[in-house]
């Protein structure tokens, strides 16, 4: 029997996950991950640290008989995930703080306590499979494809793999739903969560605001400009737009607008028709690739955004990262955003998109 | 191996005595104290027998003992209820001397009366072997505080405080002295004879009593403000309808804590000393703190180098079977530092502490199993701590 780490975050993914790993046999011990404070009281009280997740957490872990712990990662979590979250916006990019969060701080903490606490695994409520043969460890998008995960995990250390256990990507959400009611776990019913963990409200722009210089450039109003330089508006700041994005660009178009491009450097948000969106060759840089790489010419599909559709592409250049050559051009490709690398449901790697180009006339 | 419990002074358990004393007050004999009633007066006899058998233990009159609802209570009453009696005299914010060692519900009670401008706070500084710094004290006792407040048994480290030293330095002052004797009752003597404190407070299930009750200790001409408002129970220091089945409770603990207190405190005594050989002898590069100091036989706190993660070294116990504390069980859970550890070895201290405290029912087996499970999870998490470094 193998004593194995599961993150529990209270939520009824990583419950019912925690709950197959203590049928399948193995001494289980869950843990919560304190990442961020939602107040900005200095002292550490009981109430100010999202302890409702922590509290569901623990009620599961009584009802399954497994002990629970917290683990204060505040610290790293503010250091790597949310400054970086921030200094993104500041750059004119949109960031995927689960992804930097998976990959620098939840998992690698989560093993280097758990080899402490004599834990040979480390397992969460990700919809993911992990395959692992002697070959090595294969990471596969979940079974349910409405909620696979695999989108955020291609960033871990190749090495991390053979240590991981995801027991709710073989199922579907339904099911898992489902044998948390049998179980009678307290969370069969919690809604899921869809925010930004640390933007509890939505709206990021109030942690800019919070945790930006008082006066900086990417809050400061500047020109909604069109392609050819022509300025059609003024915005009250470039961190509070997302290429593709549509709102909050003023009306009095002819047909509809949206972000194309932010240039940070002149504060100018770049406005275009859905055509002027369209990119075909994508930038990539911060590759982890969780096997061995894929050589130049390689036929793959790529992701660009969570829940997105893969596309056909291939590898154009590997040199000082990726460029991938899309078979057909995509709206909003973000600069950002992680560009995901899969051979049918096997994520290869990836990589944060830095810019986006098009060969295609408009 | 079946877990063992090393963390009595986080809590204990009832002991039978105590459970067959409080059963009938929870059933048949439920009745209000305050009720005219046949149930209100034998609710009211046995509330009262129980001030009688609770003050006789430490050695006060049944008058002087308020029962409240529990340490922190009667440490928030003890020391802001005295801070408001006295602003309320002189129309002007009173001084606040606590040691730096208090327990948090001292150190936050002073502090919050502070930050309402009720009080001025002055923390009296320990010495490098954790007691308290007479010099800070007689400085203190200089700024004329209307209380000042230190425990008599660290909960942290056992170390026994200079609390008659304390009584001296204030002696032919207004100052009022109080003193937390949660974790000194029943482990070394404490008797107002001894050391005529003012006010003293205590709790029950510290001692094998019930949770959510114990007592104040306020000497006759002490003036206290109430903190709490309403029928006027407890003198009016403390309203709300009494607990009476927790108030007999916590008398029989306390009788009997007291009555067996040399007995307990030979027994722990031997079991600690079998402890602290048996870790020192286990595993290398710990620290027992305060081990040259006066200490309560029931604690032994120690010090482990090269483990950075005091909290996941309580972790990795509790895997092992083995339930204890870091500085105390109030910050074990968060993985903060503790500020007495800090006061004692500074801010720079990295040693991960474990407070293992025995009790009732403690045996040597308990102890060498822990022995073991300390030996095993230290050597794992320090070849961690190399390996990842």
């Amino acid at each position: 029997m193998s004593r194995v780490l599961v993150a529990m975050s209270g939520g009824v993914d990583s419950s019912v996950a925690a709950a197959l790993l203590v049928e399948a046999g193995h001494e289980v011990v869950g843990v919560t991950m304190k990442t961020f404070c939602y107040s900005e009281t200095p002292a550490h009280s009981r109430t100010c640290c999202g302890l409702d997740g922590i509290t569901d957490a623990k009620r599961v872990a009584s009802a399954l008989g497994i002990p629970h712990y917290v683990f204060d990662v505040e610290e790293d979590f503010t250091r790597d995930v949310i400054d970086d979250f921030v200094a993104e916006y500041a750059r004119g990019r949109t960031p995927n703080p689960c992804v930097r969060c998976n990959s620098n701080t939840k998992f690698r903490d989560l093993l280097e306590r758990g080899r402490a606490l004599g834990c040979d695994s480390i397992a969460t409520g990700h919809y993911v499979r992990v395959q692992h043969a002697s070959e090595g460890s294969r990471l596969l998008r979940g079974l349910d494809a409405a909620k696979d995960q695999s989108y955020f995990l291609w960033a871990l250390p190749p090495s991390m793999l053979p240590k991981l256990l995801f027991p709710v990507g073989e199922l579907t959400k339904d099911a898992v739903r489902a044998r948390a009611h049998e179980l009678m776990l307290v969370t069969a019913d919690k809604p899921e969560s869809q925010e930004i963990c640390f933007v509890p409200t939505g709206d990021y722009r109030d942690l800019l605001k919070k945790r930006l210089a008082d006066v900086h450039p990417a809050l400061e109003p500047g020109a909604i400009v069109r392609t050819d330089g022509t300025v059609v508006g003024e915005h009250s700041g470039y961190a509070g737009f997302t290429v593709g994005q549509r709102k909050g660009l003023g009306g009095g178009f002819e047909e509809p607008m949206f972000v194309i491009e932010i240039r940070p450097d002149d504060r100018e948000v770049v406005v275009g028709t859905a055509d002027e969106l369209l990119r075909d060759v994508v930038t990539v840089r911060e590759v982890n690739w969780l096997g061995t790489a894929p050589s130049v010419g390689a036929a793959i599909t790529v992701q660009l955004r969570y829940r997105a559709p893969s596309v056909a592409a291939r590898i154009f250049d590997v040199d000082g990262g990726l460029t991938l050559e899309l078979s057909e051009s995509q709206r909003a490709v973000t600069p950002g955003q992680s560009a995901v690398i899969f051979d049918g449901d096997r994520v290869l790697g990836g990589g944060r998109i830095v810019s986006a180009a098009s060969t295609v006339p408009v | 191996m079946d877990p063992v419990y090393l963390d009595h002074a986080a809590t204990t358990p009832l002991r039978d005595e105590v459970v067959a004393a409080m059963e009938p007050f929870a059933s048949q004999r439920f009745g209000n104290p305050s009720s005219l009633h046949r149930w209100g007066r034998d609710a009211h006899a046995a509330l009262e027998d129980a001030r009688e058998t609770v003050a006789r233990a430490i050695g006060a009159t049944a008058e002087e003992i308020r029962f409240v609802r529990g340490g922190t209570e009667s440490d928030n009453l003890a020391v802001v209820g005295s801070c408001l009696a006295a602003k309320r005299e002189t129309g002007s914010a009173c001084t606040l001397a606590v040691s730096s060692v208090e327990h948090s519900a001292v150190l936050e009670s002073a502090g919050a009366a502070a930050d309402r401008g009720d009080g001025i706070l002055v923390r009296i500084a320990v010495t490098p072997d954790g007691s308290l710094d007479l010099d800070a004290v007689k400085a203190a006792v200089d700024s004329k505080p209307a209380v000042v407040s230190t425990m008599w048994v660290n909960n942290e480290t056992g170390l026994v405080l200079p609390v008659a030293e304390v009584i001296e330095a204030v002696r032919g002052t207004e100052t009022v002295v109080h003193t937390d004797a949660c974790q000194a009752i029943g482990k070394v003597p404490v008797h107002l004879d001894e050391a005529p404190v003012d006010l003293l407070t205590a709790t029950g299930h510290k001692i094998n009593g019930p949770r959510g009750v114990g007592l104040l200790f306020v000497r006759s001409g002490t003036a206290l403000a109430p903190l709490l408002h309403g029928g006027g129970q407890e003198r009016g220091l403390r309203p709300g309808t009494e607990d009476v089945a927790g108030a007999v409770g916590f008398a029989t603990a306390i009788r009997l804590a007291v009555e067996e207190q040399a007995a307990t405190a030979a027994r722990l005594e031997v079991l600690r000393s079998r402890l602290e050989r048996s870790l020192q002898e286990a595993v290398q590069d710990i620290r027992i703190n305060c081990a040259d100091g006066p200490r309560s036989p029931h604690v032994s706190s120690v010090g482990v180098a090269g483990i950075a993660d005091g909290a996941g070294l309580l972790m990795a116990l509790d895997l092992e079977g083995v339930a204890v504390s870091g500085g105390s069980a109030c910050h074990s859970g968060a993985g903060k530092g503790s500020h007495v550890i800090a006061a004692l070895y500074g801010n720079d201290d990295d040693r991960a502490t474990v407070r293992y405290s025995l009790g009732h029912g403690s045996t040597e087996a308990d102890v060498d199993h822990a022995v073991r499970a300390t030996a095993v999870v230290v050597e794992r998490m320090r070849a961690t701590a190399r390996g990842a470094a």
